[in-house]
């Protein structure tokens, strides 16, 4: 219904002076779609068919990551993804226990909604097997920007869900996280809170699982992954992609360490994938690789996300309904509040916010427990004057809200 | 399928790609929608709706609520999901030798998985019903009513749970087995099983990932073989549904789907249901029709079958054939008695095939099932051909063996032989990989067969 409301003609405009295709890794590529189109035509099968197509993908992936990480999966999709990411954490480790950030989402199939706080605190609740730490979020979280050293603290919360689940006679697994809790509401976890988290699950005899199929392939500018902004001397045990390594191509990987690959196949069972590692999605993976690196998307991720935050910290000082602007190259979150001290997040203004942009052909969204948080994850050729455009829109209509309440306040209060 | 020296091999093998490797029309779509938008299903479009349409076209009409999805194991884990939610049952009846998917929710019941884990691996929520083979089954061919005979054993095994306390959510099944070695169920014996399960408060799932969009030629879908009356509760689709794009799909009825919007829980999946899919499934429906696959598949399958049938008179290693359209197997016995899995053989033959530059599988619990599921474009020409080399290699293997000889001595002798081989085989699967590799090079070096 509301496709048909919109006069197709705005939008194609919008999308082409926003999302110019001559700078890629956006929707459509032409690269892309061509190599897709190439493999098509020469063959499409599964996996039992060697293929060079999976050795190259996987050779060329393997140059973005730390050297343990060696071994890749192919699949379908990121559940998919994060199924195989405890299967092989668990045949690892011989361990059951999994641990979990608060608010997570890790994807929609049974196991994955077991350990999705997200999900499963509207459900059935949560399993005995499973352990919720709190995110570690420096702006709304347990431990503030206040804090001497939010890290050790949020560490040592983990610490303390193991200590108590082996009191319990339980075994830790896997500590599970995304490395940038988009859902949970484009969360930063501070630097070191994953060696510190990594120290006691190993420790325990678990193994910690990366999620970056929301935020991986140099979103976050300064590296390929987000992982890697914790430091240079952080590497997980496995590692779990998917959403933009094909472009959207349903396609997704998981990368773990030798050892890791070994106890799994050591089971005798076969891991077997129909679609998964078939040489057309390896050939459109190969593609996106290929144009991210030639159309340097991760610098001008770094540039363009440095613009933005620029841009939306004036806002901050502007409009009192920002409580706080964070992000890393173009994964940036506006979490927009009630009042300053409490930090009420402002979730019907929020909701207003996206409805009023959607009018103004801009399409934003927005998450975090509170729906408050106004989440930016363009496409990697967004530019400058694409950011320009949006901030300037949503400070127009930032304004327009504000004084809206205030002429509303003055006949009653303004309740939204 | 042509290897990388450009050497052409006949593919019986490749259900994924349904109407045929690379198909011109298929790949047109995909990529004048890749060309337009390719997107996420928070996007409304066309495509999606257009397909589900053409989709549920195919279905009996309570069968009426897709949900798009990426694989097969997307699909079944989904529509456990929506069992378990329908009326907040936990148990799941699931048949021997089953395989439905790699995830863990589906290795929890797919015995043809778990039971590799060792023997306490199955978990206390599953249970295990014996197939429906009517060869090599517990109730066989001489039955006189096999589909009862294993429709009471779903019957019996929900009394047993009922007495311990425990709910009944699904019997699942993939309509034709295939894993488990290109089992047909009898003819009633889906309609048996659902009314046990629906009586006990669960659902009848079927899988028709590996076997449906008309491979079995009569009908779209294999469970439509077992009679106009049988209509199960949610239907699972995947494989050839693209024609190895990936995507799958779950279909259901109104009030399985609106008990599971119910629970509040929204359902999204972020591939699933995209327009390129949609446009790729559309156009594998088109040429279904247009190409009339379903009537090849009649016609070749039963060309196919009769040429086994022939085969079967002539060579005493193989047993049973069976099958619909082009799904088909071929049995293949060590003693038509006794009806041993002649598993070594098997696998011999399928090696030599490749060298004859045919590609076939075998599968089966004993991997000694020769399983056919070729593209829908499989043509007369190439079931002939198939079946004539078939014939050449068992007649050597039979030669070679002294098979056809009378002398029961030497039959036993070889017998035992081929029993210590077999158990070396079914060590672990890293062994069987190396037990192959050893199996191959003797065979190749000194055409000794079956020491």
């Amino acid at each position: 219904k509301l496709l048909c409301e919109c006069p197709p003609r705005g939008i194609r405009e919008e999308l082409s002076n926003h999302s110019p295709r001559s700078l890629a890794v956006g929707h459509c590529h032409p690269d892309i779609v061509k190599a897709a189109h190439e493999q098509n035509q020469l063959l499409n099968t599964n996996s039992r068919y060697l293929h060079d197509n999976l050795v190259d993908y996987a050779e060329r992936l393997s140059k973005t990551l730390p050297e343990k990480l060696c071994i890749f999966y192919f699949l379908n999709s990121g559940s998919e993804a994060n199924d195989l990411a405890l299967r092989l954490a668990r045949q690892y480790t011989k361990h059951e226990d999994v641990i979990v950030l608060d608010h997570a989402y890790h994807g929609h199939l049974t196991s994955l909604i077991d350990i999705s706080p997200y999900k499963f605190r509207n459900l059935e609740g949560q399993k005995e097997w499973v352990h919720v730490a709190p995110v570690p979020d420096t702006y709304r979280g347990l431990y503030r920007e206040d804090h001497e050293d939010s890290v050790t603290a949020y560490a040592n919360e983990v610490k303390n869900i193991i200590e108590q689940a082996h009191k319990r006679g339980r075994k830790i697994a896997a500590f599970f996280a995304e490395s940038l809790p988009s859902v949970g509401g484009q969360i930063i976890p501070p630097a070191g809170y994953f060696q510190k988290v990594a120290e006691h699950v190993h420790k325990a005899g678990g193994v910690f699982i990366a999620d970056e199929i929301q935020v991986g392939f140099g979103r976050v500018g300064k590296h390929f992954w987000a992982f890697q902004l914790q430091g240079e001397d952080f590497v997980p045990d496995i590692v779990t992609m998917g959403k933009p390594i094909g472009n959207g191509h349903p396609l997704a990987c998981v990368a773990t360490t030798k050892e890791i690959a070994e106890a799994f196949a050591a089971t005798g069972v076969e891991y077997f994938n129909t679609f998964g590692g078939n040489p057309v999605s390896c050939a459109i993976g190969l593609a996106v690789l290929d144009v991210i690196e030639k159309e340097h998307l991760q610098a001008h991720a770094t540039e363009v996300g440095n613009f933005l935050m620029k841009l939306l910290k004036e806002q901050k000082i502007k409009h009192p309904i920002i409580g706080d602007v964070r992000g890393s190259g173009l994964f940036i979150g506006v979490d927009l509040i009630k009042d300053q001290a409490e930090r009420t997040p402002a979730t019907a203004e929020a909701e207003h916010l996206i409805t009023r942009l959607k009018e103004e052909y801009i399409l934003l969204s927005t998450d975090g427990p509170g729906r408050n948080v106004l989440k930016f994850k363009p496409p990697m050729c967004f530019n400058k004057e694409d950011a320009k455009f949006v901030v300037d829109t949503i400070d127009k209509l930032l304004t327009d809200i504000e004084k809206e309440c205030l002429s509303q306040e003055k006949t009653s209060t303004c309740s939204t | 399928m042509f290897d990388e020296k450009g050497e052409k091999y006949l593919d019986c093998i490749n259900n994924v790609a349904h109407v045929g490797h690379s198909h011109p029309y298929v790949i047109k779509a995909a990529t004048k929608q890749m060309e337009l938008l390719n997107t996420n299903s928070r996007f409304l479009h066309d495509n999606l709706v257009q397909y589900a349409q053409r989709l549920t076209a195919t279905l009996p009409e309570k069968l009426s609520v897709c949900y798009f999805v990426n694989s097969g194991s997307e699909a079944n884990d989904l529509a456990l999901r929506l069992a378990r939610q329908y009326h907040g049952h936990q148990d799941v009846i699931t048949l021997e030798n089953a395989y439905h998917g790699h995830v863990t929710s589906l290795i929890d019941i797919s015995p043809y998985k778990f039971n590799q884990l060792g023997k306490d691996s199955k978990k206390e929520f599953v249970h295990v019903a014996p197939s429906p083979d009517i060869y090599r089954g517990k109730y066989r061919e001489d039955h006189p009513d096999p589909a009862s005979a294993y429709a009471e054993e779903v019957k019996k095994i929900i009394e047993e749970t009922q007495k311990n306390g425990r709910k009944i959510a699904a019997f699942i099944a993939e309509s034709m087995q295939s894993c488990g070695g290109q089992v047909i169920p009898p003819v009633g014996y889906f309609q048996k099983v659902a009314e046990y399960v629906r009586a006990a408060g669960g659902v009848f799932i079927a899988d028709e990932v590996q076997v449906g969009f008309g491979r079995v030629g009569k009908h779209f879908w294999a469970f439509q073989l077992q009679g106009e009356d049988f209509v199960p509760d949610i239907v699972t689709m995947g494989k050839p549904i693209g024609n190895g794009h990936p995507m799958s799909c779950v279909v259901t009825t109104r009030e399985i789907a609106e008990s599971f919007g119910a629970s509040g829980l929204e359902y999204f999946n972020t591939f699933g249901g995209n327009p390129v899919s949609c446009a790729i499934g559309l156009a594998v429906l088109e040429v279904i029709e247009k190409e009339d696959l379903q009537g090849n598949a009649t016609r070749v399958g039963n060309y196919l079958l009769e040429l086994l049938a022939e085969q079967k008179e002539k060579h005493p290693l193989v047993g049973d054939i069976r099958g619909v359209g082009l799904f088909v197997g071929v049995d293949l016995v060590k003693d038509q008695q006794k009806r041993t899995p002649a598993t070594a053989e098997a696998l011999h033959l399928i090696y030599k095939l490749k060298e004859h530059q045919i590609l076939l599988s075998a599968d089966g619990p004993h991997r000694n099932i020769l399983k056919f599921k070729p593209p829908m474009c499989f043509t007369m020409e190439d079931a002939k051909h198939v079946v004539e080399t078939i014939d050449a290699l068992l007649t050597e293997m039979e030669e070679a063996t002294g098979m056809k000889t009378e002398n029961n001595a030497s039959t036993n002798a070889q017998c035992k032989r081929k029993v210590g081989f077999e158990f070396f085989f079914l060590n672990s699967y890293s062994d069987r990989c190396l037990a192959k590799q050893v199996y191959i090079t003797l065979v190749e070096h000194t055409f000794i067969f079956g020491w």
